[in-house]
Parts: C-alpha cells; sequence; structure tokens
C-alpha cells in the first residue's frame, strides 16, 4: 500500500502535460517522415519510369540522323520514354539549360562521326543541373539513361556493319549469368549479399535507437527524480517518514522504467512507420530485380538469419538488464548532483556510454575492431545491447552470453554501491565538486576552523 | 539523527521508547521532521501532497482522511490546497509543511528553523499554531532556531548549541537567572562568550 503510495507520486511526477505532449509530436513526426519518405520515393520511382531525354545534334551526319531517328523511333514505342531535341551552341552549358528550361541535357557535338569513322572513341558531352546535395533529389536529373540508350545504339550500328549475328551481340552485351550465393556459417542460399544488407540494415536500424532512447530517458529521468528530491530537500522528508529506504528507491527505479518502456513503445511504433514507409517501397523493387525465385525473407530463413521466440527472449532479457544497469548508475550519478545546473554535465558519462557504441554499431562490426579498441568497447555494458541482435542473427552465442554474464556481474556492482549509498549518510552528504567544496563539507571546515 | 537520517558514530537516543540506533523505523513511526528550507513536489497539488504524506504514515483509509482534515484545518490554505504546489508563496509552502509534519499527531515533531525567511505575521501564525499544537494535543516539538525571540515564545526548555557542542540546558526564567540576563539573547550571548574565555 504504502509502496503503491510512493510509486503512484512517481508517476505521476513523471507523467506530465509536457512529457504526453512531446510523446505524441515524435510519434507523430515520425510518422509524418515516413509518409513523406513513402511518397518522395514512390514519386522517384514514377519519375525514373518515365524518363526523359534532352538530346541536341551538333554533328548533323547521317550517322547522328539515323541515331536520332532510331531514338525517336523507340520514343513512339514506349510511353515511358519521351525524347526531346534541342537546337544549341557554344559552351555556356548554364545558359543552355535555363534558356531550354530543362535540367539535363546531352550534347552530340561536331566531328562525333568522323572520330566514329576513325575508330576513335567519340565524346559525348552530358550536363545535369544539380539542385542539392540529397540523393534523393538528384535522381531524376541523371542522364545516363541517355547515355545508355545512345551507347546502345553506337554499338547496334557496329554490330551491323561488321556482320555479327544477334546471339553473339547478345552474348557480347551479356556475357555471363551470375548466379550469386551467399554463405553464413555452414548455411548458404541462392542470394546476393547486398540484397541481404538491404533487407536486415532497415531492421537492425530500429533496435539501436529504441535502446539509445530508452537509455538516455530512463538515466535522466532517474537522476532528475534524486536529484530534485536532493535539491527541494524533500528526500529527507521522505526518508524520516516510515517507509523504508528500500521501497523509496524501488518506487523511483520502477516508475522510471515504466515511463521510458512507454516511450519505447511510441518510438517503435513511430519508427517502424518511419522505416516501412522507406523500406516497403524500397525492398519492394530490389526484391522483383533482385531475386528469381527467392524471396529475401525466405533467404534470410535458409541462411538461420531470422530469428526465433528464444532469440527475442534473450533480447529483451539483455534489454532488462541493460535499463537495470542505466537505473543504478543514474541513482549513483543523481545523488552525486548538487545543484541543478550541473544536472546535466551528470547525464555526461551514460550518455558517452551510450553513443559510442551505438555510432560503432551503425557504422561497423564491432568484432572487426582492432583486438585493444575492441575490448574497450566491449568493456562499456550497453555494447552488448547494441551487438545482441548481430550476434544472434550470426551465430556468435557464446559472445552474446558473455555479454550477457558481463551485464550481470556490472548491474550487481552498480546495484551495490547504488544501495550501500542510499542506506547510509552519504546519501545527504555526498556531493561532486570541481574544485568547490559542498555545502556540507564547507560548514563542517567553517565549524572546526572556529 | 533523531530524525534518523544520519545515524550516529557513538551514543544512542531514545524517542518515544524507541533507540535511534537500533529501531529506527520505529522511531520513524513517532516523528516528523521538517527541514529547513524545504520545498514540496511542484508539480503536486497542495491537497495531494498532504495526502501523498499521509499515506506513508497509515494505510487505513479512514486515518488518511482524518489526517489531511487535520492538515487542512491548520494550514489554513482554503481553496488554493487544490492549486499546484509550484503557484505558492514560501509562507504558504511553509504553512503546508507545518500542517504536513503535526496532522498525523507525531510524539515527537522536529522544526528546523520553521520560520525562517517568513514574513512577520506568517511568522506569528505560524508560533501560534506550534504553541497552540503543544498545549492543546500535548505534542512535543523540537525546535531549533537562530531567533531568540521565537524560542522564548515557544520553548519550554531550551538548549544552547554553539560550534556543535551543546553548552547549556534549562527553562527560560532559570537561565535568565542563571545569567542574570533580561531576555534569551542575552542568555545566548554571555554562554558563548564564557565558553570562548575557558
Amino acid at each position: 500500500m504504502k509502496f503503491i503510495n510512493l510509486f503512484k507520486k512517481e508517476l505521476s511526477e513523471l507523467i506530465n502535460k509536457q512529457m504526453i505532449i512531446s510523446l505524441i509530436a515524435t510519434m507523430a513526426i515520425f510518422m509524418i517522415l515516413g509518409s513523406v519518405m513513402t511518397e518522395s520515393i514512390s514519386d522517384i520511382s514514377e519519375e525514373t519510369k518515365s524518363v526523359t531525354i534532352n538530346i541536341s545534334d551538333r554533328d548533323k551526319t547521317e550517322f547522328t540522323g539515323n541515331l536520332m531517328k532510331s531514338l525517336e523511333e523507340l520514343n513512339s514505342e514506349t510511353t515511358e520514354l519521351t525524347i526531346k531535341t534541342f537546337e544549341t551552341e557554344g559552351d555556356d552549358y548554364a545558359a543552355i539549360l535555363s534558356e531550354n528550361d530543362i535540367e539535363n541535357i546531352v550534347i552530340i557535338p561536331e566531328g562525333f562521326t568522323a572520330a566514329l569513322d576513325k575508330t576513335e572513341q567519340p565524346e559525348l558531352i552530358a550536363v545535369s543541373r544539380m539542385k542539392s546535395a540529397a540523393t534523393l533529389s538528384n535522381l531524376n536529373v541523371d542522364n545516363s539513361s541517355a547515355i545508355a540508350l545512345i551507347e546502345q545504339s553506337i554499338s547496334d550500328t557496329i554490330a551491323n556493319d561488321t556482320g555479327m549475328s544477334d546471339s553473339q551481340y547478345k552474348l557480347m552485351n551479356n556475357p555471363v549469368i551470375i548466379t550469386e550465393n551467399t554463405v553464413i556459417d555452414d548455411k548458404s542460399a541462392v542470394i546476393s549479399t547486398s540484397s541481404i544488407i538491404s533487407k536486415i540494415s532497415m531492421q537492425n536500424m530500429i533496435l539501436p535507437i529504441i535502446v539509445f532512447v530508452l537509455i538516455m530517458l530512463t538515466s535522466q529521468m532517474l537522476m532528475s527524480a534524486i536529484s530534485n528530491e536532493k535539491l527541494d530537500k524533500t528526500l529527507e522528508t521522505l526518508l524520516s517518514a516510515p517507509v523504508s529506504r528500500l521501497s523509496v528507491l524501488g518506487a523511483k527505479m520502477l516508475a522510471a522504467a515504466v515511463v521510458a518502456l512507454l516511450n519505447a513503445v511510441a518510438y517503435m511504433i513511430g519508427f517502424s512507420k518511419f522505416v516501412s514507409g522507406a523500406s516497403d517501397t524500397l525492398s519492394e523493387e530490389a526484391e522483383s530485380l533482385a531475386n528469381k525465385g527467392l524471396t529475401v525473407d525466405a533467404a534470410l530463413e535458409q541462411l538461420g538469419l531470422s530469428l526465433g521466440f528464444t532469440d527475442y527472449l534473450l533480447v529483451g532479457l539483455q534489454l532488462f538488464f541493460t535499463i537495470m544497469i542505466c537505473l543504478s548508475i543514474s541513482l549513483i550519478l543523481g545523488a552525486l548532483i548538487n545543484d541543478s545546473k550541473n544536472a546535466q554535465n551528470m547525464l555526461m558519462p551514460i550518455m558517452m556510454m551510450a553513443m559510442v557504441p551505438y555510432m560503432i554499431s551503425m557504422m561497423t562490426d564491432i568484432n572487426a575492431l582492432p583486438t585493444v579498441i575492441r575490448l574497450l568497447v566491449y568493456a562499456i555494458p550497453f555494447t552488448h545491447t547494441f551487438s545482441a541482435i548481430p550476434n544472434l542473427m550470426f551465430g556468435n552465442t557464446s559472445l552474446f552470453f558473455i555479454g550477457l554474464g558481463y551485464q550481470i556481474i556490472i548491474f550487481a556492482v552498480c546495484i551495490f554501491f547504488a544501495l550501500r549509498l542510499f542506506m547510509s549518510d552519504k546519501i545527504f552528504t555526498i556531493s561532486l565538486n570541481f574544485g568547490q567544496k559542498s555545502r556540507y563539507k564547507k560548514k563542517r571546515k567553517n565549524s572546526e576552523e572556529e | 539523527m533523531i530524525s534518523t537520517l544520519l545515524t550516529p558514530t557513538d551514543g544512542d537516543a531514545i524517542v518515544g521508547g524507541y533507540s535511534v540506533v537500533k529501531e529506527p523505523e520505529k522511531v520513524r513511526e513517532c516523528i516528523t521532521y521538517l527541514p529547513d528550507e524545504a520545498g514540496a513536489y511542484k508539480n503536486m497539488k497542495g491537497i495531494s501532497y498532504l495526502r501523498f504524506m499521509a499515506g506513508l504514515f497509515s494505510s487505513d483509509i479512514d486515518t488518511i482522511n482524518k489526517c489531511v482534515d487535520r492538515a487542512k484545518e491548520i494550514c489554513g490554505l482554503g481553496e488554493r490546497l487544490n492549486d499546484k504546489i509550484g503557484t505558492y508563496s514560501r509562507g504558504m509552502i511553509r504553512k503546508l509543511l507545518l500542517a504536513r509534519a503535526v496532522m498525523t499527531k507525531p510524539k515527537l515533531a522536529i522544526l528546523d528553523e520553521p520560520t525562517s525567511g517568513l514574513d512577520v505575521l506568517n511568522a506569528i501564525e505560524i508560533r501560534k499554531t506550534i504553541k497552540k499544537l503543544a498545549q492543546e494535543e500535548g505534542m512535543s516539538f523540537l525546535l531549533s532556531s537562530h531567533n531568540m525571540l521565537e524560542i522564548e515564545f515557544v520553548s519550554d526548555r531550551v538548549g544552547i548549541i554553539a560550534k556543535g557542542h551543546l553548552m547549556v540546558t534549562g527553562k527560560i526564567d532559570e537561565l535568565k537567572q542563571r545569567y542574570n540576563a533580561a531576555n534569551l539573547e542575552e542568555v545566548f550571548e554571555r554562554v558563548v562568550k564564557e565558553n570562548e574565555i575557558h
């Protein structure tokens, strides 16, 4: 009953209007971002399907005339292709683009046919306007399809001239058929590594972000819950009431964990909407392009990359210990705060501990790092949470269990010190001051001097 | 130490028949503590704060309601109890906290500088409340203050502490007589000076 009373108070301290508004805002932002991504990706795939080729022939020979004619034939055959011809001169390409109100153009310069006749490589001028550094917004100003078509028709002409048979010509263009296989441990599947990576990288992005948010939120909440009580001197009132210190502490930890979990769920929902918005459209296309017969999901299953129920249970267990470590460290750090200004700085150690493995796990495989750095990174308890899913996926179960064991030990050590701190007088007297004496110590020193 | 927040390195104190060293939980059941410059949870309403604190002393709803009713009466904040504590003035918070400290009818209420930083009227009101509760309810108060007039007004017995040592204890009239002083302030001055000479 008393514990419930304490727990309710802690929850009501943590769940307030600002928290709920920020939670809803985060979810909304992710969802909006997700639908923006879906829209812009489908826009682009529409645009790439309907290619517009802008071309200018300055050579005006029989050969280039035929080339233009064959392109125009293509134009009438397919609805997805639009070819526009322009008359241009000079090398002020910016002016050419703006005069004709276009974003890209391919120019066949004078002497093009002459070079071909001499069996030299002729020059083709491609101009495109770059509007931003964003990858997606530049996709449709690419000249590559125009160039490919021109190259294709030149190859066709040469093949015709040399009297090459159709089958020979096809073989020359596509000399080999590649059957890609991926092997993981002792299992293999007929699929390219790139399509596996594109599938699992999106999935594996969600967990680290949630872990990161969870770590930051729980520690921040618990630290401010404790430091506020200490600074407002409500802790003294609370601890002089007939409740055990353990239940005060337990209520705080539980409330912080519950609220953090609530946040994590909100992030998960929002983020999965965002990711599915981005990845569905992309992976559909990737799947239709990359696979013959085998879907990516089936390939993942075949390679043992898909996670089963026990795997998720183990990941959940590790997440639990991660949060417990987080809570016990924040208990200690929260008690060290002696004014509201240094509360922010106190979050730094936890932030670094979460940031380093988060960044590394996003960029590279921790197991592939040089030994010394790898051991240093593994010494950070949160690293094991970030590497849990990859470890389980790729069958490094021993590494996973070592990580879990390490986390349990770290948790035991941290909670031991946290409890010792809270059960002793130190909770009222301890503070971390860089070159500045705590009020308590100052008082004591003054009274000794007098 | 009497509030059981700090453990004595040596010695003991008996509060309500229980040792602060051996049975601090029992001691906490019969005391309340109001720290110097204490605050309250700013996001909580006054009434919720009283209810929460009463809930720490008892699990019985009737007892909790009785405590809260008592506190309402003592603090005299009326409708303002339904506002968040963050909107209260210092005097109002102090009244709320004092009401909280006495609502459970503890055998001993420890008040650290109960009127520090308050305006004259608020301070008088709080002193009167303390005196009334001691007389009518038979509660004991352990009160620390730098304001000798306040001590003289509310206390039966006085102890003077200087440099962390308890110098003298006694009833106010006895002390005034012993030090040939007109008021407690002079007693304090003489006690401190006397101890400096030795």
